[in-house]
């Protein structure tokens, strides 16, 4: 049964990978994404116990679902109680991703499992391409996020690793694991760029693109030269900092050169392996505050209460189809609130001054500090 | 919005109003005090009505159970609770006065010459207590509300100011957001006593600017739990039973510090912990008619949806139950094991079987100083020494789950006592 199971997975691995190489302009009908997606879910419904017994609570089989958006979303503060992975215990993941644990319950770190990263791959470089390069060019990276080597659990470091071995000329790798911005290095980069002419790509998470500005504006550097462009993604949970986005935009933009529609938002979470990003260097700064996913992941906005669809620019939260998540599962329904006009995203910044619960703390964050002494999630 | 400056001023102008009302007998400074409460439980008075036009918007409970929340909290804020309050914590008004003798000796006790106070919002009608119990000691007070529980203290401020415009004179309601380091050091600045109730964090930050000649009271981050033992547990109770927890935890949208996040039940009665579950389940959907849960805004629905849908898979995985009112904000979950997370807003409860209540103290351990009140049902003779056990592991409050969310104006709130906590005493020996 495991082994059937296995080799029909390996067979829409491949065709996946197959279809993502294909690039962001390859044509995905309604009908194709379909087929993929029922595929993709009878064989998380048999091969994933937790999630067929979530299913089955549900009333969902495969044999009953004909849409994929009928096939139940798993929410992504669940992938800190279960390993969610095609095959487990007959398939040892190539690579295990963890959460950065900063939501509320920080204690405890959510795991994503993928039994196949060459999918992860396959299906990372064509939207980067698109989005952060522009095309298919090859330029220096200055990375602002850690190297793979550094960071194996991020899913971000290994998507900029990917991208770098895929589109680099060189990579300097500023930042360490702890989060320590090398600014004498990041000189140097900049410096030579500026001396050579030659146009660089930024990748930074907002925390550490804000480290690098308030240096800058302590100290300034040369202007990066023109056609040189940013990737910022994240935000500054946990870090006890938060500023405007536009505003990072803005200052990273006086700070580095890099004018601000050149600055390309990334929208992903270790949960899900396909990312959305803004096309501001194909559309125009005008596109900024949208973001695009690639045609193999479908989102769609929901009632937070009933989980019902809304209708397109209406406010819920936010559930993706991710076909580059076949190792694990799908239909991840995240925490984050925004609408869906056209396919595309826009986020919605939480209310300021939303008052918590009362007097209270949550217990469990009371009961997981007591419990703190390293227990594992998974 | 307010300068620092205002405040500076305001604290200043505050202080100055102490002599005069340092003169005023403790007895009429609390009828008038009293009279200004009073108007929040007329039904006709314009403040009463103005406070519930207003309190579903500013506090996001739904319109009902503000009346409830309204009437619960303004019960304290007349003159014969603000009078049993000061003869249980001082032993009667005179002490405010002047020397009487107690306990062999001659004392006085004098109020703040400023209580700087800043209050939580998630529950509307706390900072109005705060304030009356500085006043009540003829202490002046600055308050400073939380965002959610600005509109009742601005509403008796001016019923106070109609009543008596020189008592007024010694309260102040200001609202800056919260965090605001400059509004707040403007203000502690004049203050010899300082009330803290928040989170922790906030708890924190403010005791490192409190200089230490100035008191600080603090009323830190504090949960509360329900026990029901397997009396409750009976054809006869079970019922009721549920229908006195779903109303202890449905009340203030469970935002209270009394309000009870979980509910141990114990095993080997004749409903098993999982029909506890479920009828209090159906009690909490019953009050759904009567008491809706205020709105969730998305953020605060979408991290209820994750701990709703997370709970389904551990239940589904593990055993136990999850029941959710769908579109209405509350849910039961009984898991195994970790549990999902608990959402910030709605009301939302976990059931945990225990095999005797006996083992109850060890289970609630981890808590240690920020349990506050446990609620209790079933206990029969055990409840004296449960309860002995619950206070050395840092409860101070045990009660039916019935009386859980309002305590009354005397209550020992947090194990002290909230006057004796404002007051300073003067002995005089001769």
């Amino acid at each position: 049964m495991i082994r059937v199971r296995l080799s029909t997975f390996f067979a829409l691995a491949t065709e996946l990978e197959g279809r993502f190489g294909a690039g962001v302009d390859s044509p995905w009908t309604d009908a194709d994404f379909e087929a993929l997606a029922l595929a993709a879910f009878a064989i998380q419904f048999e091969s994933i116990e937790a999630y067929r017994l979530f299913c089955l609570g549900r009333g969902r089989t495969p044999k009953t679902v004909r849409s994929w958006q009928d096939v139940p979303p798993v929410p992504a503060t669940a992938f800190k109680h279960f390993d969610f992975a095609v095959g487990s215990g007959n398939l040892s993941p190539e690579m295990t991703f963890r959460t950065s644990g900063t939501t509320r319950g920080a204690t405890v770190r959510g795991r994503h499992l993928v039994p196949r990263a060459s999918l992860y791959r396959k299906s990372l470089l064509p939207p980067f391409e698109r989005h952060v390069l522009g095309g298919r060019v090859r330029m220096p990276f200055l990375s602002l996020v850690p190297a793979p080597a550094e960071r194996p659990d991020s899913s971000l470091s290994f998507m900029i690793g990917a991208a770098a071995e895929a589109y680099a000329t060189e990579t300097s790798w500023l930042i360490d694991a702890q989060g320590a911005l090398d600014i004498v290095g990041w000189r140097r980069a900049a410096e030579r760029s500026a001396l050579d002419h030659l146009p660089v790509v930024v990748l930074a998470t907002s925390l550490a693109l804000l480290h690098l500005v308030e240096s800058l504006e302590a100290d300034p550097g040369p202007p990066l030269p023109d056609g040189s462009r940013m990737m910022e993604t994240g935000g500054f949970k946990g870090s006890g900092r938060e500023i405007e986005r536009g505003e990072l935009h803005a200052r990273a933009s006086a700070a580095t050169g890099v004018p601000s529609h050149r600055v390309v938002g990334e929208y992903g979470m270790t949960e899900l392996l396909s990312q959305l990003y803004e096309p501001v260097l194909t559309e125009g700064g005008d596109a900024a505050g949208e973001y695009v996913s690639p045609p193999w992941m479908r989102v769609r906005a929901l009632d937070p209460m009933t989980l019902a669809g809304l209708p397109d620019g209406h406010e819920g939260v936010l559930a993706f189809f991710d076909l580059a998540n076949a190792g694990s599962v799908c239909h991840v329904l995240t925490e984050d609130v925004g609408s869906v006009s056209d396919g595309r995203v826009r986020l919605s910044g939480r209310a300021r001054g939303a008052e918590p619960r009362g007097c209270s703390l949550a217990m469990d964050e009371l009961l997981s500090a007591a419990r703190a002494a390293g227990t594992d999630p998974a | 919005m307010t300068t620092p400056t205002q405040v500076a001023d305001v604290a200043h102008r505050l202080r100055e109003s102490r002599a005069a009302l340092a003169q005023r007998p403790a007895l009429d400074v609390i009828e008038a005090l009293g009279a200004a409460g009073q108007r929040f439980l007329d039904a006709s008075d314009p403040i009463r009505l103005e406070a519930l036009a207003g309190l579903p918007e500013s506090s996001g409970l739904s319109p009902a159970m503000c009346v409830t929340v309204l009437d619960g909290m303004a019960a304290d804020w007349t003159t014969e609770r603000l009078q049993t309050l000061v003869a249980a914590e001082l032993g009667g008004a005179d002490v405010l006065d002047g020397f009487v003798a107690r306990g062999g000796r001659q004392t006085m006790a004098l109020g703040p010459a400023l209580a700087v106070q800043f209050v939580a919002g998630g529950v509307p009608g706390v900072g109005v207590t705060a304030l009356l119990r500085s006043l009540v000691v003829k202490g002046p007070t600055l308050l400073k509300p939380g965002r959610g529980d600005l509109l009742l203290p601005t509403l008796y401020a001016r019923a106070l100011a109609a009543i008596d415009p020189a008592l007024a004179e010694s309260l102040a309601v200001i609202y800056w957001p919260g965090g605001s380091v400059e509004h707040e050091n403007a203000a502690l600045a004049h203050a010899d006593l300082v009330t803290v109730y928040g989170s922790d964090t906030t708890v924190r930050a403010l005791r490192a600017r409190v200089a230490p000649s100035t008191r600080l009271v603090e009323y830190h981050h504090r949960v509360s739990v329900g026990v029901v033992g397997r009396v409750a547990l009976s054809h006869d109770h079970l019922d009721r039973t549920a229908a006195d927890v779903a109303a202890a935890v449905a009340m203030y949208d469970q935002r209270g510090c009394v309000s009870p996040q979980a509910i141990f039940v114990e095993e080997g009665g004749s409903a098993s912990p999982v029909e506890f579950a479920d009828r209090l389940a159906r009690a909490l959907a019953d009050l759904e008619v009567r008491l809706p849960t205020g709105r969730l805004d998305l953020h605060q629905a979408s991290e209820l949806q994750q701990a709703r849908s997370t709970a389904e898979l551990l239940t589904a995985t593990g055993g136990g139950l999850v029941r959710h009112g769908h579109a209405a904000a509350w849910t039961v979950v009984m898991v195994e094991g970790p549990s999902a997370s608990t959402p910030p807003a709605g009301r939302f409860v976990r059931v945990t079987p225990i095999a005797d209540v006996e083992e109850l103290t060890a289970q609630l351990a981890p808590l240690g100083a920020h349990l506050q009140t446990v609620g209790v049902a079933g206990l029969g003779a055990r409840v004296e020494r449960i309860a002995k056990a619950l206070g050395e592991s840092g409860a101070s409050r045990v009660v039916p789950f019935g009386a859980v969310a309002f305590p009354p104006a005397w209550w020992h709130h947090d194990g002290r006592g909230p006057l004796l906590d404002l007051v300073r005493w003067v002995d005089l020996e001769r």
